[in-house]
């Protein structure tokens, strides 16, 4: 893939180097046959210079020679720049990486020699191993994700896609997130109605959950507080993660689904992630069949992730009905992920 | 327990963080911990410390901007990085900007309490090793080791601990040629030969304080495949 486009932007630059230099020789040409001309006839063979049709062409094909090396200098330009992003972006996703691996490597290496090379009471054992558990989770969460990002970009991902009434799953799926992250009564709440049902791989979905909980845990100052609201109408459920979090500035909004991308917050009081999380949010959104997307009024204003899904109808023949079928059809995807940053 | 050594353990992964604390406690130190850059400057200034551990990605100030900030105001302190970060370039900066060891993620235990153990009692051995005559002078160079400020011809600086240990350790062996392992074994207590790169670091550091031309130094010259070599001459 990357050798194609580096063809084809070698190939722009080629073909405007042989305009830039077909524009140069034809004006070089014109001017010397011109002077010769003036300088053998005079004045008389002026007025033909300037309204003879040779003229008229050499000027309107310079005019689009010119256009096509700006097109062409522009194409090279813009491709070159998102290559160098894209570039950015992956350097700085294999530092997030890097350090997501590392420090749970690190912290059960301690624990290892802390328990081979010191007398440690019986609780104190107990509390180690609870940590390395902790790390070897959170490795085996960050491994699964990075593996299975692209079987889920090629669809090679199997959902298990089954009718749920909306109402049990979405109480259910904010419940377990809620626990996972230990977030005390008070600091979630979850307010709706939506007597309607939808299609959704519930493990997927939880994975949505998770991952949205877990952004609004790490981007809060003080305590996290998370507000799920949700309803349906004929055709759409709409779920809303409201959190009081630090918010997101604006221009990172468009951004902030995008693979890799990771909101730059000095404010941050986390900067744990591999950029991955959201991006996995929308992916299996649209599987689904549904869109996600993103409010934030500014810096430290909290944010809100709305998360769209189509309404179930028997009688309808539409892409949820292809997804079931999908699902019959398909044998069952193990376990997913969840838990990632920001972007 | 009043003499017990303080440690100032900067680390925002609360599981590393608690093994980090409990292997210094069960050495003897007193330990602060706190999980981001915010906190650890804040601690820094309100108590006293003998060493500082630091992550370098920690939230709201990063681990480099907190050495920056701390060595502004404390020369002396010794800084211990521990980083994920195992690039060159990661661990040239920390060293440029003045923290005196570089350890990368994971690490071994043992190592890691050598080097604290080492990192305090080299700041105890330079305290005591300087106090009778704590002024040096070379060429338009002028240093004081006991309170880590030098004047050159580039007009006055403040040296980290590290990079006075260096220069004192090359200025006690003048005339002779001091091998990079050398240095890495009595300076810092390493005694692994990829570590070369944090004594080349220091050298280039010393020499664009002291020398005239840092490119083609006089008083800090390499020797090819050997070492380094003080003169004053």
């Amino acid at each position: 893939m990357r050798k194609h486009q580096s063809l084809q932007y070698i190939l722009i630059f080629i073909v405007a180097q042989i305009a830039w230099l077909s524009l140069l020789g034809l004006w070089i040409y014109r001017y010397v046959t011109s002077y010769v001309h003036v300088a053998d006839a005079g004045p008389e063979l002026y007025r033909q210079w300037i309204s003879g049709k040779a003229d008229v062409l050499a000027l309107v094909g310079g005019l689009v020679l010119l256009v096509a090396i700006s097109v062409g200098m522009s194409l090279l330009y813009a491709r070159l720049n998102s290559q160098l992003k894209i570039t950015q972006l992956y350097d700085t996703f294999i530092a997030n990486v890097t350090h997501e691996l590392k420090s749970p490597l690190a912290s059960i290496q301690l624990a290892l020699e802390t328990l081979r090379e010191r007398r440690i009471s019986r609780p104190k054992q107990q509390e180690f191993v609870r940590l390395m558990l902790q790390d070897t989770n959170r490795l085996n969460s960050l491994i699964n994700a990075i593996l299975e990002i692209a079987g889920l970009e090629q669809k090679k991902i199997a959902h298990r896609f089954e009718v749920h009434g909306a109402d049990a799953v979405i109480r259910t799926l904010a419940r377990e997130a809620a626990e996972q992250f230990q977030l005390p009564k008070r600091a979630f709440e979850i307010r709706g109605s939506a007597p309607c049902r939808c299609v959704a791989d519930r493990d997927a979905l939880k994975m949505v959950f998770n991952n949205i909980f877990d952004n609004a845990v790490k981007y809060s100052s003080g305590s996290p507080e998370i507000r799920v609201n949700y309803h349906c109408t004929s055709n759409t459920l709409t779920i809303d993660f409201k959190d009081r979090g630090i918010g997101i500035p604006s221009h990172d909004l468009k951004n902030i689904f995008k693979k890799f991308h990771r909101v730059h917050d000095r404010d941050a009081p986390s900067v744990k992630g591999t950029g991955l999380g959201l991006y996995w949010v929308r992916e299996i959104i649209r599987h689904h069949g549904g869109r996600t997307s993103v409010f934030s009024d500014g810096k430290n204003r909290g944010s809100t992730f709305r998360v769209e899904l189509p309404v179930y109808r028997p009688s309808k023949k539409n892409r949820i009905n292809r997804l079931l079928e999908i699902a019959r059809q398909m044998p069952r995807q193990p376990d997913g992920k969840d838990g990632d940053s920001r972007g | 327990m009043g003499n017990r050594n303080r440690i100032l353990l900067v680390e925002d992964e609360e599981t590393l963080a608690v093994g980090l604390e409990y292997n210094l406690k069960k050495e003897g130190y007193a330990v602060t911990r706190v999980s981001d850059g915010k906190k650890a400057l804040e601690s820094f200034r309100t108590k006293s410390f003998d060493l500082i551990l630091l992550d370098i990605m920690i939230p709201f100030v990063d681990g480099f901007e907190v050495a920056r900030r701390i060595r502004e105001e404390s020369p002396q302190m010794p800084i211990l990085v521990l980083s994920a970060r195992s690039r060159a370039k990661d661990r040239i900066k920390g060293l440029e900007i003045g923290v005196d060891d570089y350890l990368v993620k994971p690490f071994h235990l043992k190592e890691l309490l050598l080097r604290v153990a080492g990192m305090l009692k080299r700041k105890k051995w330079y305290r005591s090793s300087v106090e009778k005559s704590p002024v040096y002078r070379f060429g338009a160079n002028t240093i004081n080791f006991g309170d880590l400020t030098a004047r050159s011809g580039k007009g006055v600086l403040r040296l980290t601990f590290h990079e006075a240990m260096v220069l004192k350790y090359l200025m006690d062996r003048r005339g002779k040629v001091v091998s990079r392992r050398e240095l890495l074994e009595n300076i810092w207590q390493i005694h692994a030969e990829v570590e070369t790169r944090t004594v080349d670091a220091f050298i280039v550091r010393l020499r664009k304080y002291f020398e005239p031309n840092p490119e083609k130094p006089v008083f800090i010259k390499s020797i090819r495949s050997a070492g380094y070599l003080f003169t004053d001459a």
